[in-house]
């Protein structure tokens, strides 16, 4: 068990003649037994980050300490740590029991015995005794991820680290697997690293979630905070599925001014914002509901161009009445509301549910009110 | 509430510094660890796996190359040993006016791209016939490669019978069609052709397998879809499919090339001696010639040196080549 | 001959443009034309083997009086040249072992740790690529240009000297040319063991190494347990390939043993000088010797053409 701290982690990577900071100055703080998801696009350097705490990359500058101990120049097998990889990454010549003590062997002086019991129970945990004597070219996709699992299990490192474990999985396996993953952590109660794009991933399993996006920490938060409180645009466009609605706006006095429509603001908002005037107004397609007319200061005429039909809701690509053919942003509305292609309807933008983004930094300035 | 990123307040430097001195290998300046972290984490503990065969080869190879270079710049010759004390050129300006060297490099020149040239061509006919989808297409690789695997000196011994004036298969056939029999290897000026000739036929099936290997590696789809754009067999091998196998031409040429070089082997055992026959003669058999028979020592290391530019000038080229594809 | 056979093959399968994939095969006219080729050059690869075996078990007067590529027939037949040519070669296979088969195998093993060290660490890249380069372009070098000096080291090294008590055992003291042939050719068959392994080590799983480490095993013990175990295939190719370079290699015997007389001579040594004398030369004699020292390799290759196909593409 042990916590894991990164301290202005920077990796720069030489590229011809100059250098690419892969991942830069990032700072996380892991506590005992949390499950961290570290998420973001492809190329964000969060598959970097993993392999710094791993010991695969060296660090650029910053530290990295595992339970209070310095590591950067610990080498890899010396570093209590245990990985799961994307490919999983078994020794295709040994049979899985073999697999499975490879590491015990290797960095312990436990006696034969000692590391056949530990086997026993790791693969009694993982559901696999059956499975011991067999080779990773004998066992099915979901058998291979949970002899990996199962490797890293019986290490009983102080930190686990997961390379997207479960992207070689088809979706039903990934569902299941999810579950047991978290199923195992908590019982486990081991310090967790686990790096995805899979931002479902990332919502369901994890404690707290680290966003890194160019290499940049975005945020650090639970899940459901990085969701209605996000830290900037990036962070409030890449969490949520279909991803939330920006429009550019610019403050006129108490209005927001869109190219095609006009939003108050109440003081209260107007606050938040202070003397920002280039701002991003931010709305989560479910927050966009319909309404009877246009009377309201925050409803709107709109046309629906395309209507994909989910069954338990509807995903409605809508245009506002003065904005160019194509140019759309996405409701959801529940799937009994009956709505066509080519019908006019009136949508209700809330107040109490938009975020507000200064223009050219992307920060946050204003989130959604939360009933609590 | 969220956390965001906090600019870490000491400086990255400071701490990778700080790391150094906490160094479980002891206090004060490790030569180990500064040497790993000029070249890489694993640089000394994956130095007994590479360090020894690269010494064994540096010293071999390139060690043996300098000092060839430092014996042709010596006058050494017959017993004894060289005298490093006297450098000079003379023996590359005896070389530039003895008519036998320059001879001998032009049939080198002549062999190597003749033999280059009419090796590729075949193999690259051969491996077209093979990828398509015949029959008996393992067994009929194997015979056209097994010449490869036999030795020079083996097939110095087939040839040499295969051109005998009297009762040669090539003089028999041509003579059976009418034409006259021709001395293969006696006349000085076709010598070389058979020669040629000769180390074809062992080393097409060497051609052809790699260019096989650059033919399956196309996609089935272009066939089909030159084939859909309407084109002949012939104008779509020229146009959509020898164009994709310019890897494989290169790879093949540089070995074909450096085979050719080292033909000495070949010309040795077709005669059984050190002079091959009149018009046949290549730096490489002059070379070891001067050496092991006229114990020109010198003169000869000079020759090797003209070969080993020679080679230099194939393989230099090839190298950075790969070396700019990220091949190396 | 062969463009012939494609022309063919483009005009009869245009006639059929309905079946794009299948035109490849299928049309009879062109298939002929297609086996034709084929098979001439079946003919022309085979030939000389062919005439050079019929020969070798003519008599004299069968190899003068008969054409090259017909069998013996009663008169003219005798086993007499591979008997002559067995005694001339037999102590030459037995040495040609003695320095290929330890050579061959100190070869592939050092070029495996050679490609281990190279490939499947951690050290800067742009430190690496000017070693390997050095590797690969080793495998170029024409043997001339260190042969002099090769004669120079061998002959300060004080090989017999050292080796004195196997003299005493009645070992003709000719044999540290054997010895001199082993250490020569592992060093020039290094970069070639080492390339091929390279490209083999490339492909393997790079996580699959990385897990290990992160198991807690040395560099060392990754070798010993994850690499070398699955370095098998591989192992296949450069022993076959290696086998069959060293074996047929007669410069190196040339210069490290000299004269076809010597006890120790390698196999490839003698056979280019049997059969030429003053008097004429006997090309049953010297057919028959040539298959003797083949045979070796063509079993070898034979048994394991894969193999050896894969070691001369690479």
């Amino acid at each position: 068990m042990g916590t894991l701290e990164l301290d202005g982690v920077t990796k720069v990577f030489p590229d011809g003649d100059g250098e690419v900071v892969a991942v830069d100055d990032v700072d996380i703080e892991m506590r005992d037994g949390e499950f961290l998801v570290v998420v973001g696009p492809s190329g964000c350097g969060k598959s970097t980050t993993l392999r710094m705490v791993a010991g695969l990359e060296t660090i650029s500058s910053g530290e990295i300490r595992l339970t209070g101990k310095h590591i950067n120049d610990v080498k890899p097998q010396h570093r209590d740590i245990a990985m799961v990889f994307q490919s999983y990454a078994l020794y295709p010549h040994m049979t899985v029991r073999e697999n499975m003590a490879f590491g015990l062997e290797e960095s312990t002086d436990l006696s034969d015995d000692e590391i056949d019991e530990r086997v026993t129970d790791a693969t009694g945990t993982m559901g696999i005794a059956e499975l011991l004597d067999r080779k990773p070219s004998d066992l099915s996709g979901g058998q291979r991820q949970r002899v990996a699992l199962g490797r890293a299990i019986v290490r009983d490192p102080e930190v686990f680290l997961m390379d997207e474990p479960l992207s070689n999985l088809d979706a039903k396996l990934r569902s299941e697997m999810r579950t047991e993953l978290q199923r195992l952590q908590d019982e486990l109660d081991v310090t967790t690293m686990y790096v995805t794009h899979d931002q479902t991933e990332a919502m369901t399993m994890g404690d707290r979630i680290a966003i890194l996006d160019a290499g940049e920490l975005q945020q650090v938060a639970t899940p459901l905070e990085c969701y209605h409180e996000p830290a900037n645009r990036f962070v409030a466009g890449f969490i949520g599925d279909p991803s939330m609605n920006f429009f550019d706006v610019r403050r006129d006095g108490d209005t927001l001014v869109g190219s095609v429509f006009d939003y108050p603001l109440s003081a209260s908002t107007l606050d938040d914002v202070g003397d920002v005037t280039d701002l991003i107004l931010g709305i989560r397609p479910e927050d966009i509901s319909l309404a009877g007319d246009a009377t309201g200061e925050h409803t709107f005429s709109t046309v629906a161009e395309v209507v994909e039909p989910m069954g338990d809701e509807n995903t409605v690509y809508i245009r506002f009445e003065d904005a160019p053919e194509g140019e759309t942003f996405i409701a959801t509305v529940g799937g009994l509301q009956q709505v066509a292609a080519g019908d006019e309807i009136t949508v209700e933008i809330p107040e109490k549910t938009i975020h507000l983004f200064d223009g050219t930094t992307g920060k946050a300035v204003h989130n959604r009110e939360l009933d609590e | 509430m969220t956390r965001n990123t906090d600019t870490g307040g000491d400086s990255g430097d400071a701490v990778a510094d700080g790391g150094v001195t906490e160094n479980p290998n002891g206090s004060g300046f490790s030569p180990i660890a500064a040497l790993n972290d000029r070249f890489g984490s694993d640089f000394v503990e994956s130095s007994q796996f590479w360090l020894p065969p690269f010494l064994l080869v540096g010293l071999f190879v390139y060690g043996a190359i300098i000092w060839n270079l430092l014996i042709s710049l010596t006058d050494f010759n017959s017993f004894g040993s060289p005298d490093y004390s006297d450098l000079d050129f003379e023996m590359y300006a005896r070389a530039l006016a003895d008519s036998a060297f320059v001879d001998a490099a032009v049939n080198t020149f002549v062999l190597l791209v003749g033999f280059t040239l009419v090796t590729l061509a075949l193999g690259l006919g051969l491996a077209i016939l093979v990828d398509r989808n015949i029959r008996f297409e393992n067994t009929l690789r194997t015979i056209y490669l097994l010449p490869m695997s036999l030795s020079f000196v083996v097939t110095a011994q087939f040839w040499a019978w295969m051109f005998n004036f009297n009762n040669g298969v090539i003089n028999i056939v041509i003579s059976s069609l009418g034409f006259g029999r021709v001395d293969w290897l006696g006349n000085p000026d076709i010598v070389l052709w058979a020669v040629m000739f000769a180390l074809m036929w062992q080393f097409a099936g060497y051609a052809m397998v790699v260019y096989l290997a650059g033919l399956r590696a196309i996609p089935n789809e272009h066939y089909e879809a030159a084939k859909v754009d309407g084109a002949s067999t012939i104008r779509m091998y020229w146009r959509v499919i020898i164009p994709q196998l310019k890897g494989s031409t290169i790879s093949a040429s540089v070995v074909l090339m450096v085979f050719a070089l080292k033909a000495f082997d070949f010309l040795y055992s077709l005669v059984g001696g050190y002079r091959p026959p009149n018009g046949v003669d290549i730096l490489a058999t002059k070379m070891v010639r001067e050496a092991y028979q006229a114990n020109e020592w010198a003169y000869a290391s000079a020759i090797a040196i003209a070969l080993f530019l020679m080679a230099l000038g194939i393989v230099g080229p090839y190298l950075y080549y790969q070396y700019t594809r990220g091949n190396l | 001959m062969n463009d012939d056979a494609r022309t063919d093959g483009g005009t009869a399968s245009e006639t059929d443009p309905g079946a794009a994939a299948g035109a490849l095969s299928g049309v009879d006219g062109y298939r002929v034309f297609l086996y034709l080729g084929l098979f001439g050059m079946l003919a022309f690869f085979l030939v000389p083997i062919e005439s050079g075996l019929v020969t070798s078990f003519k008599t004299s007067g069968g190899v003068s009086g008969s054409f090259p590529f017909t069998p013996p027939t009663g008169s003219t037949f005798t086993f007499g040249k591979w008997g002559t040519a067995f005694d001339a070669l037999g102590r030459g296979l037995v040495n040609s072992a003695l320095y290929a088969i330890p050579a061959t195998v100190i070869s592939a093993l050092l070029g495996s740790f050679a490609a281990y060290g190279i490939t499947q660490s951690n050290w800067k890249p742009k430190y690496k690529a000017p070693i390997l380069a050095l590797f690969v372009a080793g495998i170029f070098i024409p043997y001339q240009a260190v042969l002099v000096p090769l004669a120079q080291f061998w002959s300060t090294v004080p090989l017999e000297e050292s080796l004195s008590f196997l003299w005493g055992l009645g070992i003709n003291d000719d044999y540290t040319g054997i010895i001199k042939l082993i250490v020569t050719h592992v060093a020039y068959g290094l970069p070639i063991c080492t390339v091929l392994f390279r490209s083999y080590y490339k492909n393997m799983s790079e996580e699959m190494i990385e897990a290990a480490r992160l198991d807690g095993a040395s560099i060392r013990r990754i070798y010993r347990r994850i690499v070398l175990p699955l370095s098998g295939p591989m192992f296949a190719v450069v022993l076959i390939y290696q086998f069959t370079q060293i074996w047929n290699d007669l410069l190196f015997t040339l210069v490290l043993v000299q004269t076809e007389s010597s006890a120790a001579a390698p196999i490839v040594l003698i056979l280019a000088g049997l059969g030429t004398s003053l008097e004429g030369q006997d090309f049953a004699l010297r057919m028959a010797g040539a298959f003797i020292a083949a045979l070796p390799t063509l079993a070898v290759y034979i048994a394991f053409g894969e193999e050896f196909a894969e070691g001369v593409a690479t």
